[in-house]
């Protein structure tokens, strides 16, 4: 039964992974010299995944695709259930082996291209990662399940698209860029939570299912959060500046994250709940708006750049465009064509772009003479229409002044009130460490220093109980025991030495004998 | 099985063999004590097997006639509130002698008093008579006696003499209340099962009476808030090893007495149990604050055991079921958990002889190992999850809830001023700017890591997996529960 082993898809992926970090920590595949064990243990990967899905894609042609397969329980929690399942079905079987095929040309690509490059073994581990992630998020037969994919995807991208650590621009788009996917997590959370909660289940058959029944208001409160999940992985207006943001990754990341895999899944999500999309007519007239704005802000962009990256980064935002306006207006099926296509074709232009600058020699086209004529267009095409100094307004200032309030209040109250363990001992810097010099010998003598009104509060109990500990409790147990003791034995000392003595031992016989008679 | 006599009796062996060993012999001296106390530890574990965890009641009993005139036997037996302290008695022993490699002055007699001390607390232990119990609580207090005054720090003598006259004082009470006892029965027996089974029926003012007396004679040696004078004097002067023999085992003799009279005298508890209950939350509190105040390490330890068995003595007052487990499995738990303190803390005493907190400073350059188990322990200390003292106070938390419900809450103040001073120390001791004078400190020998490392590992072993203990104590607290429901 080869669909049971579907999970080995994204596993080998992340085994490769696994395997290159084990190898970097126990030091055996670092530097130049590890480089062909690294590439050799991505690719063999990489090269199973393909036929294994290939294998699946043919079978799925043979006796028709096996559609949902569980392999098993996840977890459960009251009503709650998730298990383990993939959804091998037209959607997945036909996408899966497009992906490992691009990931398998892409790390072939890199093995020369990264060929020297201090970061090669941290680059195949980041890309084993994420195409296991893109192969998880295409077939998985549950929301949950793709989340995870979709996550895994969303830090590597942060990760690589910060592969430069020493570039200051590189590691701040890559802030950018993980925080704007975030928002789109968020509608992926949502809707996880609004499907569990309306329709009792976060199986993909089972959410198409329970989705037409569903009315319009509620499909459209559902399918929201999917929508803003997708839209912000797909680059989409609002959401479209991260994306060339993430081209300071290198070439292959560029090509296999931006041009044709990872801004796809928002597409790929889109298929899947098409369903559940076709309830909410508003939803769909919303995304079909915003896709030809896409399509309109990529072409107009575009036309104005000067470098092929940024040329090809406008350009595949266009055609995202294209197809969530596919989506809009309802026809999945071109969607996925042109899903799979661009996704081919777009790969090659990536990793061939490169070497393309070198080859020609002609200048940068010029702006078409039209678009510069408009002025105030061209300005805008230039600018990139502004979005991203108005997301700096709407959302980067306001956030970061209420931080600094928040921090204003915590230093001036909260700090005060709850106290800090200021008498910390930890040396940060030169300064400090003279600092304790100097002000040797002996150091700090007290041994609880408490900070704020609980800790002073402490301290004062904890001095009141050792004062009544050492005055009364000891004193009475320890010393003061020794002392009357040692009264008492005296006082007994004293009695025996008078008994001993002649006359009171005549009393002493006398008084028996006047008891006795 | 051998009969329970020959497990008390092994250390007791090993003090008769080293009559004959000569008196500067002390590599001999060292291997005939270990081999005798690990003969015991394997001994008291062979008994694991055939120990049937489902029966409430005896097992192993053996009964000889002693007085008949008295109506007194030497009855010996293991149930499930005995068998666990057992268990631990014979490990710290083997650890508080794995850990006595600095003992250099008259070496003999120091390991003949600590066989002694063995033997007479597997005596409390496993005693299923009064007056046998009388025998061995007292007997105990003789070697522990010569231990801390011969063997231990500057004011020993008075330590010494502060402790037997308050362990002393409290067993007169102890004694009474058993004398009445004895008196107000009809059976005229001191054997425990017999003196249970009639004693519940006395009436509640007379039950009262007795429990007071034996609270008093338990709450010293446990020890309960006022009482508590002689701890901290005897634990600061006494040497390492006896610390852990003190407070890992010597202080759940207060405990384990105190769930024996429980199971005798019903409506006397019932009816003292708030007052049980403040007595440990005070000790709780009271404990925690002095263990924070104080900069001695030794003095530090031992104001936390009075907190720790705060805790012990807050499951007993709950009188259920969850609440049982929890003082029991705080029992073991702080057994293990205090005597790797002492162990460690003694050992660097043993380095730097110096018990200042504040005398130290970056230790985990130069004694990693020790710095590890250190930080283990007193995360342990804090009863954090994955350590033993998390499932005691857990569980103890789960009974007092059900008991007094959000009163119970309180138990975490002790769990928060726990780590106050926890955290503190492991700061002090192993971070902050290199100090000359602790460059040189070794770090942990083999014996003292074998001996860390156990303590360490049943730590983690039993904050992992509780089952084992729990179910080992489950019948008896079962059974014991059972008297308190509602």
């Amino acid at each position: 039964m080869i669909e049971q082993s579907v999970w080995l898809v994204p596993f080998v992926y992340w085994l490769a992974a696994a395997f290159i970090a084990l190898g970097y920590i126990l030091n055996f595949n670092r530097g130049e010299a590890g480089e062909q064990l690294t590439a050799h243990i991505a690719l063999s990967s990489a090269a199973i995944a393909f036929l294994l899905s290939l294998a699946l894609a043919i079978m799925g042609l043979w006796q028709g695709p096996p559609g949902q397969v569980i392999l098993g329980e996840w977890f459960s929690s009251g009503k709650i259930e998730l298990s383990i399942s993939f959804s091998l079905d037209v959607i997945g079987l036909s996408l899966l082996p497009v992906i490992t095929l691009i990931a398998l040309l892409t790390l072939r690509f890199s093995v020369n291209y990264l060929h020297r490059e201090a970061g090669f073994q941290r680059a195949f581990l980041l890309l084993s990662l994420f195409s296991g992630a893109m192969s998880l998020i295409v077939i998985a037969g549950n929301a949950v399940l793709a989340f995870v994919g979709w996550e895994i995807a969303g830090v590597t991208s942060y990760l690589l698209i910060g592969y430069a650590i020493e570039r200051t621009t590189a590691t701040r788009n890559a802030v950018r860029v993980f925080v704007t996917n975030r928002i789109g997590d968020a509608g992926f959370i949502l809707g996880i939570a609004l499907s569990l909660y309306w329709l009792g289940s976060v199986e993909w058959p089972e959410i198409a299912r329970h989705g037409s029944e569903l009315d319009t208001l509620a499909a459209g409160v559902v399918i929201m959060g999917f929508v803003i999940a997708a839209l912000a992985k797909s680059a989409q207006i609002p959401f479209s500046p991260w994306i060339s943001r993430a081209l300071e990754g290198p070439t292959p990341t560029s090509a296999i994250f931006y041009g044709s895999l990872m801004v796809h899944a928002g597409v790929i999500l889109m298929i899947r709940l098409a369903p559940l999309l076709q309830q909410a007519p508003a939803i769909m007239v919303i995304i079909a708006l915003l896709g030809l704005l896409t399509v309109a802000y990529g072409w107009l962009s575009g036309l104005s750049q000067t470098d092929i990256k940024s040329s090809l980064m406008f350009a595949t935002t266009t055609q995202l465009g294209w197809m969530f306006f596919w989506c809009g207006m309802g026809w999945f099926t071109l969607a996925a064509w042109h899903l799979a296509l661009h996704a081919i074709w777009r790969v090659f232009q990536f990793l061939a772009s490169p070497g393309l600058v070198n080859q020609i020699d002609k200048p940068t086209p010029a702006v078409p003479e039209w678009l510069s004529r408009q002025r105030w267009l061209h300005r805008a095409s230039l600018q990139r229409f502004w979005l991203d100094p108005l997301a700096d307004v709407l959302l980067v200032r306001p956030t970061n002044s209420l931080a600094k309030d928040v921090q204003y209040f915590d230093e001036q109250v909260v700090t005060r009130l709850v106290g800090l363990p200021i008498y910390s001992r930890s040396v940060s810097s030169l300064s400090q460490w003279e600092a304790i010099q100097q002000q040797k010998p002996g150091g700090p003598v007290d041994v609880n220093q408490a900070t704020g009104v609980a800790g002073r509060l402490m301290a004062w109990l904890a001095n009141l109980l050792y004062w009544f500990e050492s005055h009364l409790v000891l004193r009475e147990g320890g010393a003061s025991l020794w002392d009357s003791m040692h009264r008492i034995g005296t006082l007994v000392e004293r009695v025996e030495q008078l008994l001993t003595e002649p006359r009171y031992l005549i009393l002493l016989v006398m008084a028996t004998f006047a008891v006795i008679l | 099985m051998p009969s329970l006599i020959y497990l008390m009796l092994t250390p007791f062996a090993g003090v008769l063999a080293m009559l004959f060993l000569p008196r500067d012999g002390v590599r001999l001296i060292r291997y005939t004590a270990l081999f005798a106390s690990a003969a015991t530890l394997l001994l008291a574990w062979s008994y694991l097997g055939a120990f049937d965890q489902n029966q409430a009641g005896l097992q192993f009993v053996h009964q000889t006639e002693w007085n008949t005139r008295l109506g007194t036997t030497f009855t010996l037996g293991l149930d499930g509130f005995s068998y666990p302290m057992v268990l631990l008695a014979t490990l710290l022993s083997l650890v508080a002698l794995l850990a006595s490699s600095a003992i250099r002055q008259g070496v003999k007699g120091y390991y003949m008093l600590v066989l002694l001390l063995e033997s007479a607390m597997l005596g409390v232990f496993l005693a299923q008579d009064w007056s046998l119990f009388y025998v061995f609580w007292e007997l105990t207090l003789i070697p522990l006696f010569f231990l801390i005054d011969r063997w231990g720090g500057s004011n020993r003598h008075g330590a010494a003499l502060n402790f037997v006259l308050y362990t002393m004082g409290g067993s007169v009470f102890m004694l009474i209340s058993i004398l009445v006892l004895f008196d107000s029965v009809p059976g005229h027996s001191f054997a425990m099962d017999a003196m249970t089974e009639t004693s519940r029926l006395l009436p509640q003012q007379t039950q009262i009476l007795i429990f007071l007396g034996l609270l008093i004679g338990f709450g010293v040696k446990m020890p309960i808030f006022p009482l508590h004078g002689w701890l901290p004097l005897a634990h600061v002067e006494a040497p390492s090893p006896v610390s852990i023999l003190l407070s890992g085992i010597l202080l759940k003799m207060g405990s384990y007495g105190l769930l024996r009279a429980a199971s005798m005298l019903p409506d006397a508890v019932m009816a003292l149990q708030e007052v049980l209950a403040i007595l440990a939350f005070i000790s709780l509190i009271y404990g925690g604050l002095l263990a924070w105040r104080h900069s001695d390490l030794k003095a530090m330890i031992a104001y936390s055991s009075i907190s720790h068995m705060g805790v012990v003595l807050l499951g007993i007052a709950a009188l259920n079921l969850a609440g049982l487990h929890g003082a029991l499995m705080q029992m073991v738990a702080h057994g293990l958990v205090a005597g790797s303190l002492f162990l460690l803390i003694g050992l660097l005493y043993e380095r730097t002889h110096t018990r200042n907190v504040m005398d130290y400073s970056s230790l985990v350059r130069v004694m990693p190992r020790f710095a590890f188990f250190t930080t283990l322990a007193f995360i342990a200390a804090v009863s954090l999850p994955g350590t033993a003292g998390f499932i005691a106070e857990l569980n103890t938390l789960i009974g007092g809830f059900s008991r007094w419900g959000w009163a119970a809450a309180l138990l975490t103040l002790g769990v928060l001023l726990s780590a106050a001073y926890a955290v503190r120390t492991i700061n002090q001791l192993f971070t902050g700017p290199v100090r000359p004078g602790m460059q040189n400190v070794e770090d942990l020998r083999p014996s003292e890591l074998i001996a860390a490392a156990t303590l360490a590992a049943f730590t983690l072993l039993l904050g992992f997996l509780p089952g084992p203990v729990l179910s080992l104590v489950n019948a008896s607290a079962y059974q014991l529960a059972e008297l308190f429901r509602l």
